[in-house]
């Protein structure tokens, strides 16, 4: 309690000093008189007086310093006067300012940057009630770890599990809003009874589905985004209890989310899942939903899973067609929103450190060559009686306040940045909407550049004041003589070999990418644009007229002048779309439902071939004639044909299809690369095609409300489309036309994983390029600058130009070798540790010789133009004036 | 510190002071160091100025308040007074110097 009083009224004694000070001058003063009065009173000259009264007082000044000490606080006061120096000492030489702040700008603005993201994505937890206790459940199969879940299976785990305090089933599900307002497409999710509860997010306004909803109900209910109540109804609170028109139902408004709410994506209505399509919600050999639980607190994660494995064992032995080795995968909830971006992020990370070790270098090379300049001020002051301690503290606060500046305009720049890059893409990593200044970001900033402060200013620190004060001040007018060629050179050095890891992780990213690019997809992707229709509930009442609806519309699109061919889809290539499932070759279902071979199932029109140019290989392709009524009939790709018809001709032969029917081959198609340009075939390589005017009835309209349309035209989108929307409203104006997107578009974002740390380690690569330009350009110069005495010499005894120039190219060349060298035994190092970094890589190898030869030729090149400067300097010294400054 | 035998160690100037303002209430730097010479019967040699140091320890402690007034021979003064926390303070240091009396003087005391 005392100490902290001592503390306070301490510091408070930091500010008013002056005042302070007048006090008590003022008491010492009338201290004295006192004194005096007294001694004139028994008889002494005024002179006596004064003296006698000083005498006993014993030394004004050495009061007046002791009583400061115990005022104030020596430390502090101390530390604003280092402060006041290193600024003004900072201010007399701007360029070097600049130049270091700068340099950590880049360095501490990228790492804080790219810092804010990890944090925010990786660290922080999700933002829920008690987040560690939610996980994901999923079942898996022999062949596939994670795959959907059987609403079935789901409510038998609800009954037969102890584990959870709560489970909730959910799955996505697309809706068309045609009132109040225009109509539009939204982003939609069906979820079970105490979703919300299970998260533990509460509602703004209303209330979520109750259990009572969870069976099928005449009176359909919706909870919605607080984006729709904002847009839609100006977030007026009436708005509960309204109505809104999804895909031609009335649904009322029953609750209202805060607006923050997110789980993997924007949603904006959550309807119920038991409510309709008992199709897919009663067959248990159907995985279309995914279920999140949240444990009880006592129960761990093995705990769970042991206890629905027991579940599901038992399920299997029930449900052994449906069920048969089905088995159950529990993960972290957060572990499946953040996905597998985690590597990329760390990789990041890692990169952009390397950014900031060459910053750094470069102002400690800077503070080098500035210590060394500054050798004679250190002796002066040394000579004058100036600590060693003292010294070292002045030139650690003088790197430290650097390091500090540059770290809050680092900040600043990283917040920036973030948010400007987040809002042009806000897709780029999941959660973005977590990343934010906060805390651990702040304090982040403030720790790396204290540590930069205090690391890289400690070096040359206790260098610059080891003075050898008399050797200093005899050198002459310069002072100079303690130049630190060898650090320098070192650090150089490890610039450069830095460096060129970034710029192999670059260039190996970009030959990915343009591998990709040019990777034949099985398609024809060039002039394909494709949108989603909302087809109008009026048209598609029943599955015959959602069959007719469609078949006018896609009529009427390809009257469109500019269209050359148009058909839709279920799933479009690239697009990470799955509608797998099992098949059997021949007319019987001839294993259980787990042990048959998966393919993909495309439903397309006839015409879809001709718009995608995928090629026939045998056979033909669906024709308008393949219809309800006639024989049902697939198309097969040419990898399903070579795996399970690998000695016969497949047209003719016969396949059973999972929850369809059995149908005869009529066609072979090339293989399409659908899960990304990269593709490596290991998950659900074979590819069906079915004709969508065959679906059952049943199926129609599940199918038909995720059709894409596909169009080729030599046209661009903006030329096209608003005849193409004209034809589409003619036909209903409740048909929103959404999603529009061309085939290139799509095949440039399936590579995202790539493109985002390609585009970042090739800004990171540019910047180290950069600094270590600016870091063998200062070495260089620095030391022309010191031999330009030397070089006088050499050239007053007949050194030509050209021998100079070679001299000190030469020392830049060296160095620009030896980092070279290095930066390629630590890249192939690397690339070999990294497995984050090689999963990336496609159609190249992380020890690329060509990326390697490229990169080492870019980074020779910098290096020098970068000696250039400081060479021609050197070359035209002139030898008299060189050897006269002297 | 030397080892002049009438040096004043460090707390009991704190103690001495305190006891002065005690006695004599509110006094101005002089007045306590003045009484100080007094009450010791001119026996410390007190550097007057060491006073000033040990007021404002005292007063960063809380034990002690100032306030600047007029003197009886018309000066402007500052004036130290006890606060009721220094008042409860002289009982502790008082027992304190007393322990570490008894203490010295068995020590000094002759052995038989």
């Amino acid at each position: 309690m005392d100490r902290i009083r001592i503390l306070l009224s301490r510091c408070a004694a930091l500010f008013g000093k002056q005042k302070l000070d007048e006090d008590l001058d003022e008491e010492l003063r009338t201290h004295i008189e006192f004194a005096m009065d007294e001694k004139l009173k028994h008889g002494m000259s005024q002179q006596e007086a004064r003296t006698a009264a000083l005498l006993k007082f014993g030394g004004v000044t050495q009061t007046r310093e002791r009583y400061r000490v115990q005022r104030g606080l020596p430390f502090a006061e101390t530390l604003m006067r280092d402060v006041r120096y290193a600024v003004r000492q900072l201010w007399k030489s701007p360029g070097f300012a600049a130049t270091a702040i700068l340099t950590l700008v880049l360095g501490i603005g990228a790492n804080t940057a790219i810092f804010s993201v990890v944090e925010g994505v990786l660290l922080a937890p999700l933002p829920y009630h008690q987040p560690d206790r939610l996980v994901m459940v999923l079942e898996s199969r022999p062949s596939l770890k994670q795959m959907g879940i059987s609403y079935p299976d789901f409510q038998d785990w609800q009954h037969g599990s102890r584990s959870f305090e709560r489970m909730a089933a959910l799955t996505s599900r697309s809706y068309d809003l045609t009132g109040p307002g225009t109509s539009a497409h939204l982003d939609g999710m069906e979820v079970t009874s105490g979703f919300f509860a299970m998260l533990g997010v509460k509602l703004v306004r209303g209330h979520e589905l109750s259990p009572s909803e969870d069976r099928p109900h005449e009176a359909h209910t919706v909870v919605i985004s607080n984006r729709l109540w904002r847009d839609r109804f100006a977030s007026n609170p009436e708005a509960l209890g309204r109505t809104i028109i999804l895909d031609g139902a009335d649904f009322t408004i029953i609750g209202i989310l805060p607006p923050k709410f997110r789980l993997w994506s924007d949603i904006d209505v959550y309807t119920s899942l038991g409510q309709d399509e008992p199709l897919l919600y009663h067959d248990r050999t159907i995985h279309s939903i995914v279920c999140i639980a949240r444990m009880k607190p006592e129960v761990s994660m093995a705990q769970a899973q042991g206890e629905l494995d027991a579940v599901q064992a038992n399920l299997d032995r029930l449900y052994p067609a449906a069920d048969r080795n089905l088995g159950i995968n529990i993960e972290p909830l957060k572990q499946s929103i953040v996905g597998d971006v985690g590597g990329t992020l760390l990789l990041l990370l890692g990169a952009v450190g390397i950014v900031l070790l060459i910053a750094c270098t470069n102002v400690a090379n800077l503070s080098l060559a500035r210590a060394a300049a500054r050798a004679r001020e250190f002796a002066i002051r040394s000579a004058l009686g100036a600590s060693r301690v003292r010294m070292v503290r002045q030139l650690l606060t003088e790197s430290v306040l650097l390091a500090l500046t540059g770290g809050l305009l680092g900040l600043m720049v990283a917040i920036l940045g973030v948010r400007l890059v987040l809002a042009k893409f806000p897709d780029l990593v999941p959660r973005s909407e977590n990343i934010h200044l906060n805390i651990p970001v702040l304090l982040f900033a403030f720790g790396i550049s204290l540590t930069i402060g205090i690391l890289f200013g400690l070096a040359p620190a206790l260098d610059g004041s080891s003075v050898d004060v008399q050797g200093s001040l005899k050198a002459g007018e310069r002072g100079s003589t303690r130049a630190h060629p060898r650090a320098q050179s070192i650090l150089a050095m490890i610039q450069m070999a830095s460096t060129l890891v970034l710029l192999v992780g670059a260039g190996l990213l970009l030959r990915t990418i343009l591998q990709l690019w040019n990777v034949n997809p099985g398609f024809n992707r060039q002039h394909v644009i494709m949108f989603e229709v909302g087809l109008s509930p009026s048209l598609s009442a029943t599955a015959s007229s959602t069959r007719t609806a469609y078949r006018q519309l896609l009529d009427r699109i390809r009257e469109v002048p500019g269209v050359r061919a148009a058909d839709f889809t279920n799933i479009v290539p690239l697009s990470e779309r799955d509608n797998g499932g099992p098949f059997w070759v021949g007319a019987q279902q001839s294993t259980p439902m787990q042990d048959a071979p998966h393919a993909l199932y495309f439903e397309t029109g006839p015409e879809y071939l001709k718009v995608m140019q995928i090629p026939l290989l045998r056979g033909r392709f669906f024709t308008p004639a393949d219809n309800s009524d006639s024989e049902p009939v697939v198309v097969i790709d040419s990898i399903l044909a070579h795996t399970y018809f690998p000695h016969k001709d497949p047209v003719g032969q016969l396949i059973t299809v999972a929850h369809w029917r059995t149908a005869r081959v009529v066609g072979v198609v090339g293989h399409v690369r659908h899960w990304g340009l990269g593709d490596a075939g290991t998950y659900n390589p074979s590819q069906i095609y079915i004709s969508f005017y065959q679906l059952s009835d049943e199926w129609v309209p599940a199918f038909a409300r995720d059709l894409s349309v596909a169009v080729r035209t030599p046209l661009d989108v903006a030329a096209i489309m608003p005849a193409i929307e004209n034809v589409v409203y003619g036909a209903d104006k409740d048909q929103p036309i959404y999603s529009v997107q061309t085939m290139q578009q799509i095949a440039s974002d399936s590579m995202t994983s790539q493109r985002l740390p390609a585009i970042l380690l090739g800004t990171f690569a540019f910047l180290a390029l950069l600094l270590a330009s600016v870091g063998i350009y200062g070495t260089i110069s620095y030391s022309v600058a010191q031999r330009g005495q030397e070089i006088g010499i050499r050239m007053a005894l007949g050194a030509k130009r050209r021998d100079v120039l070679r001299m000190v190219m030469g020392q830049g060349l060296r160095i620009a070798v030896a980092g070279l060298a290095i930066g390629t035994a630590a890249a192939l190092l690397l690339a070999r540790l990294l497995s984050s970094f090689s999963q990336l890589l496609y159609g190249v190898r992380a020890n690329d010789p060509l990326t390697f030869v490229a990169v080492s030729l870019v980074l020779m090149t910098a290096a020098l133009v970068a000696c250039c400067v400081p060479a021609r300097r050197a070359a035209s010294i002139d030898p008299m004036r060189a050897l006269r400054t002297e | 510190m030397g080892n002049d035998k009438s040096d004043v160690l460090q707390g009991t100037l704190d103690l001495m002071v305190l006891k002065t303002l005690e006695a004599m209430g509110p006094l101005h730097g002089y007045g306590i160091a003045r009484r100080i010479e007094q009450v010791s019967g001119n026996a410390l040699s007190l550097n007057q100025g060491t006073i000033y140091p040990a007021l404002l320890r005292l007063e960063q402690r809380g034990w002690v308040k100032s306030a600047w007034g007029t003197s009886e021979s018309n000066r402007r003064a500052k004036f130290y007074s006890l606060s009721p926390r220094g008042r409860r303070q002289i009982e502790e240091e008082t027992e304190n110097w007393e322990r570490i009396a008894a203490t010295m003087s068995r020590f000094l005391a002759p052995s038989n």
